[in-house]
């Protein structure tokens, strides 16, 4: 009898052969590429705080699979290609001053507490992992700052971009780069496009960070709206600010957009998929209240801006889903 | 024919096609009449039919054995010269549930019983031979013809020959072997829809069918050649790729003007019209995983398995008989389903054959579902809310309007089948 061994199943029955390790896989790739060019820039610590990164992640993520095959629990992830882009992207968000041991921190808390935790308590991870272990660092840091009787974190302290000439002194750090083999040396603005030491690690060339983010956006169709609305209110943010404050625009575009956070935050922190909006709505506002929000606390000078602005636009991720939906065909009006 | 490898789909995805090349060279193998015929009361899209027959009457091929009253009815032919066997209820392969059946046993000498004369100049009198000769939307869509024939203020009228699904291709041979008669049964639709401009929807490439071309330009057929999609072959969106005109939702073509038909049907109409036959017999392509595509000619009520016990195939390499394509039919639970007159296509796949969807991961958001959509709506959103159940929150996300085309779980990274969460949303929806 044959019937017997037929499988009843509904359609389709073919795939597109493409899955979500491959996608952590290439994503894996393009970052290595990032991490590359920022080693060159930055130089060993940058090497060794992304092999840190990794190693912790991958220390876990094999305990973590090791004990559940051993008591026959399906692995919550059977590759260790999404484990990897987590430990990536912790490295490259790291400034490059931080202790090596704070990345050692950030990289358990992220795989452990907000990849796998978020995972397995709330279904989904509704906060990126990367940014909300890096959000709870920062608000040990705060509390120390604050127990010193200081407002602001001491790195940022001089820092003063509500007026034109508070920027331009602000930018001394950047001023100092000369690109090496051509001896070329670099104005505050050129430094923070193409070659930056100080910073996140991730952003050490925004050029990079650009051409390979926009590369991997494409081929991998992360949500490109997000990243387009996020760049864009920036940089309108930065030049109207720097026409209204009579400064220098181009270098309040520089340093708003290319600063290492939001460079490479907006391409592989914002995009992250399960803590962003599905809608082409919800993306496009997801991007500017990104945008917004980090400009007003890079503004009020605190430390993170950026990483902070995304946790707290994750929590809002399905309220944007809900706000405007595209008119789907048969919704549009094309004429009779 | 030069297929092209890939279909281009919305959000720079690519559906592969390449099984298709070079199949639609391969005639039609005519099987023999079955020994024993299953054939289901209901195979349109309406009220179901009524056995005409009783157990133990001899019936003749294209006598009829079952009709109802009504519009929305389609009588069904006996496709083979025999006995009524019983009437019983049979798992119906699209129902998806057991349904009533003729059961005819072949006995006898092979005969046709003809359909009457009609005036073929009379516009009622071609509805009423497309009603009689028991003419269904051929593509698999089953809705009755006579139905779309009916329709009036219609100024277009579209044959979709374009054969979207990636395995079938019985369509472009149809239109290789019989060009005048295709031809003929569209010119015969267009008399009874009053339509001025006929649109012949094609995936072909220019003087790849020179006769057939040649013929649509003898008869003021406007050939339009439709870019290589799989989505696109909808009724909906080809209206709107040829033409730029919206249907809008939960209306059908007709009400902008417009009615679309599959060549396949078109054939069938000819064949009432001037050999005086119902349809009790149509083509197919049969594609498994080891042989690739064949092109057969059946007759409508063939058990799967007779099928392919006479294309020489062992049943026992298989172990999935989909009726329809990879993409939109459904797997059977015995070779011993019937195939409809709106099968375009069997496929049998072997315990090899990936099963892509066996091992389904959590959803990642990546949206990749929603970039898919040839309909624009966010078939991630509404798999979420049919799991939580929010009826408010599944209409407002058009759930209605979904084509139910597949392409988002074809696309999903984490091997989702999302196409239960549509139709499980479209019936909540649908809800009072
Ligand atoms: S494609 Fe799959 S994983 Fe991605 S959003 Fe859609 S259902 Fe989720
Ligand atoms: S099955 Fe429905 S929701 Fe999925 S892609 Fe097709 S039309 Fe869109």
């Amino acid at each position: 009898m044959t019937k017997d061994k037929l499988k009843k199943e509904e359609p389709p029955h073919i795939h597109i052969g493409f899955d979500k390790n491959e996608l952590m896989l290439k994503t894996f790739l393009m970052m290595s590429i990032i991490a590359l060019a920022s080693i060159i820039v930055m130089g060993l610590d940058a090497l060794i705080h992304i092999m840190i990164a990794l190693g912790t992640v991958l220390i876990v993520h094999s305990t973590i699979y090791s004990y559940q095959v051993w008591k026959d629990i399906e692995p919550t992830y059977r590759s260790p290609a999404s484990p990897m882009v987590a430990g990536m992207i912790v490295g490259l968000a790291m400034p490059i001053a931080a202790p090596f041991e704070v990345t050692a921190g950030v990289a358990l808390l992220t795989i452990l507490g907000f990849k796998y935790g978020q995972g397995k308590y709330f279904k989904r991870k509704y906060l990126n992992p990367a940014a909300a272990s890096k959000v709870i660092l920062l608000l040990v840091l705060s509390l120390k700052t604050l127990n010193e009787g200081l407002l602001f974190h001491t790195h940022h302290i001089d820092l003063d971009l509500m007026t034109a000439t508070g920027l331009q002194s602000s930018m001394w750090i950047f001023s100092r780069e000369t690109l090496p083999i051509i001896g070329f040396d670099l104005s505050p603005a050129q430094s923070l496009f193409l070659w930056q030491t100080h910073g996140w690690i991730g952003g050490a060339s925004s050029i990079v960070v650009l051409i390979v983010g926009a590369i991997a956006a494409y081929w991998l169709r992360y949500k490109w709206r997000i990243i387009v609305s996020t760049l864009v209110t920036m940089t309108i943010l930065a030049a109207g600010m720097g026409i209204y404050l009579n400064g220098d625009p181009i270098l309040r575009i520089a340093f708003h957009v290319f600063t290492g956070s939001l460079i490479f935050l907006a391409f592989f922190m914002a995009t992250e998929p399960q803590s962003t909006p599905m809608t082409n709505y919800g993306q496009y506002m997801f991007g500017f209240f990104l945008a917004s929000l980090t400009f007003g606390l890079q503004l009020l000078n605190v430390l993170g801006g950026s990483i902070i602005a995304l946790v707290i636009l994750n929590v809002f991720t399905d309220q944007f889903d809900k706000i405007v939906i595209k008119k789907p065909y048969g919704h549009k009006g094309v004429k009779k | 024919m030069t297929t092209p490898k890939h279909f281009e789909e919305k959000g720079r995805f690519q559906m592969d096609i390449s099984m298709k090349m070079g199949a639609e060279k391969k005639p039609f193998k005519i099987l023999k009449p079955p020994k024993k015929a299953i054939v289901f009361m209901q195979q349109h899209i309406g009220k179901c039919n009524l056995p005409t027959v009783n157990e133990g009457e001899k019936v003749i091929t294209g006598q009829k054995i079952g009709d109802a009253e009504g519009k929305m009815t389609v009588p069904v032919h006996s496709p083979i010269t025999g006995v009524v066997e019983g009437i019983r209820k049979v798992y119906h392969p699209v129902l998806n549930c057991p349904d009533t059946a003729v059961i005819i046993r072949q006995e006898g000498e092979e005969g046709l019983m003809p359909l009457p004369s009609f005036d073929l100049n009379d516009r009622n009198e071609i509805i009423e031979l497309t009603r009689e000769a028991g003419i269904v939307g051929m593509g698999g869509a089953a809705f009755p013809t006579h139905v779309k024939l009916a329709c009036k203020g219609v100024d277009t009228f579209i044959v979709n020959a374009k054969e979207s699904d990636p395995n079938l291709v019985c369509d472009v041979r149809l239109m290789i072997e019989k060009p005048r008669e295709v031809v003929s049964g569209i010119k015969l639709m267009a008399k009874a829809l009053g339509a001025r401009r006929i649109v012949f929807a094609t995936r072909t490439h220019k003087g790849e069918l020179p006769e057939l071309e040649k013929i649509m330009k003898e008869g003021g057929i406007e050939v339009k050649r439709v870019r290589p999609s799989y989505s696109v072959g909808s009724e909906k969106l080809l209206v709107e790729e040829l033409l730029g005109r919206e249907v809008p939702s939960g209306t059908f073509p007709p009400y902008i003007g417009v009615v679309v038909n599959n060549i396949s049907t078109a054939y069938a109409l000819y064949k009432a019209a001037h050999l005086k036959e119902p349809v009790i017999s149509r083509g197919m392509s049969f594609y498994s995983d080891k042989n690739g595509i064949e092109n057969v000619w059946f007759r409508t009520g063939t058990m799967v398995g007779e099928v392919l016990g006479s294309l020489g195939y062992d049943i026992r390499k298989f172990d999935r008989l989909i009726i329809g394509s990879l993409m939109m039919g459904w797997s059977i639970p015995s070779s011993e389903t019937p195939l409809l007159k709106y099968s375009a296509g069997l496929t049998a796949l072997s315990p090899e054959y990936p099963k892509p969807y066996e091992k389904q991961l959590p959803c990642i958001r990546c949206g990749y579902c929603d970039s898919v959509c040839p309909v624009d709506i966010y078939p991630s959103l509404i798999m979420k809310e049919d799991k939580e159940k929010d009826v408010k929150a599944l209409r407002r996300l058009k759930v209605m309007d979904c084509i139910e085309c597949g392409l988002c779980s074809y696309v999903c990274p984490s091997h989702i089948r999302l196409t239960k969460h549509l139709w499980g949303g479209k019936r909540k929806a649908k809800r009072p």
